[in-house]
């Protein structure tokens, strides 16, 4: 039985340890909202919000993978970017970065540990990064939908394909959360 | 069969569970201006929109959360006979919401006089701040606040809703009574 739970605690120990590595999606949405009206979209004004990292400020490259991850999953979901006239939503994305603190060795969510698997308390800064997405219906300029995504950026930014892979990860899982149209 | 101590272990650790994650350790304050008299006031306008920060940008610029927040305030206000109006208003409202993380030394052990091999552990902590400002005078004339943990609140817009409702709910209830 011992046996048993020391696996449990060790199994949860494992998810929290790892858990800055592992990526955070969710979503908020309007209720009462046919997603179905929704057909064309177009970028909104760029957000004129600091991204807390000067290595991201102004980043075409960074801008150009989150504009093509999120054109791609659109047009696989149905949108269609507006070539003329009013699109039916009006798209704008955020991201930020600041610096997160964990504590390895730890399970986070409970604050306790086994015996064995408990090591000295180290508390860890690391930087956190997060991904907003928001849908603006056109017309009523409401957001009707927010997406995000958080994960730890250690050892991303200042790696181009690392990067790409990251922000093809959140807009994809953040966009499957989308209301389906039916 | 149960072995006493591995039942104790669990009871335990379901405590710790709900302590951690409850709302049970909402802190709510308020402060009242010297000599101001609440029954003065009958009604409201919500006054220019904050433009701080909330530390998480999650829910910067959030409209589920902004709106969800004034309309538990504006139902409470209505129950105590505060009318909303876009004339004059007495009371001008204004609210700020931030999350910030924090480190929990031991919480464990200083709440339940118990600790199996507790270890510190990282938390978001939301608070949200409300206050009436006289519209007249622009004097603050009440504050009142309600920290908690937000830990997987923002995540799930159900539970944020509930956690914003009672958050709201038990920071109006310090509103000195109207007479």
């Amino acid at each position: 039985m011992r046996r048993l739970e020391r696996l449990i605690a060790v199994a949860f120990g494992a998810l929290a340890v790892t858990g800055c590595a592992t990526m955070n999606v969710s979503s908020h949405v309007r209720s009462g909202i046919d997603f179905a009206q929704y057909r064309t979209y177009d970028w909104g004004p760029a957000d004129a919000l600091p991204t807390g990292d000067p290595r991201l400020d102004k980043n075409p490259f960074f801008q150009d993978h989150v504009l093509g991850a999120v054109e791609k999953q659109l047009a696989a979901r149905g949108f269609e970017m507006a070539v003329t006239g009013t699109p039916d939503l009006l798209i704008h994305y955020h991201a930020s970065i600041d610096r997160r603190f964990d504590i390895n060795g730890t399970d986070q969510a409970h604050g306790y540990c086994y015996e064995a698997d408990c090591h000295e308390a180290e508390i860890v800064e690391y930087e956190g990064g997060t991904l907003v997405l928001d849908f603006v219906d056109a017309r009523t300029n409401r957001v009707i939908w927010r997406g995000w995504a958080q994960e730890s950026l250690e050892g991303v930014l200042e790696n181009q394909d690392r990067m790409a892979r990251q922000i093809n990860e959140a807009v994809t899982r953040m966009l499957k959360r989308l209301p389906p149209r039916l | 069969m149960y072995s006493p101590s591995r039942w104790v272990r669990s009871a335990i650790l379901a405590v710790l569970a709900v302590s951690l994650t409850g709302c049970a350790s909402t802190n709510v304050h308020s402060y009242l201006e010297r000599g101001a008299d609440l029954g003065r006031y009958h009604t409201y306008a919500w006054g220019r929109a904050d433009a701080m920060s909330t530390g998480d940008p999650r829910l910067d610029g959030n409209p589920f959360f902004e709106e969800r927040l004034q309309a538990a305030v504006e139902k409470q206000l209505a129950t105590r006979g505060f009318e909303k109006t876009s004339a004059t208003p007495g009371l001008l409202l204004h609210y700020h919401a931030s999350i910030t993380q924090r480190v929990d030394a031991y919480s464990a052990e200083l709440k339940y006089g118990y600790c199996n091999e507790c270890r510190p552990y990282v938390y978001d902590a939301g608070t949200i701040v409300i206050d009436f400002v006289d519209a007249h005078s622009s004097q603050l004339v009440w504050r009142g606040w309600a920290e908690d943990r937000f830990e997987g609140a923002i995540d799930n817009q159900h539970i944020m809703e509930r956690q914003i409702d009672s958050a709201v709910e038990r920071i109006l209830q310090r509103l000195p009574p109207r007479l």
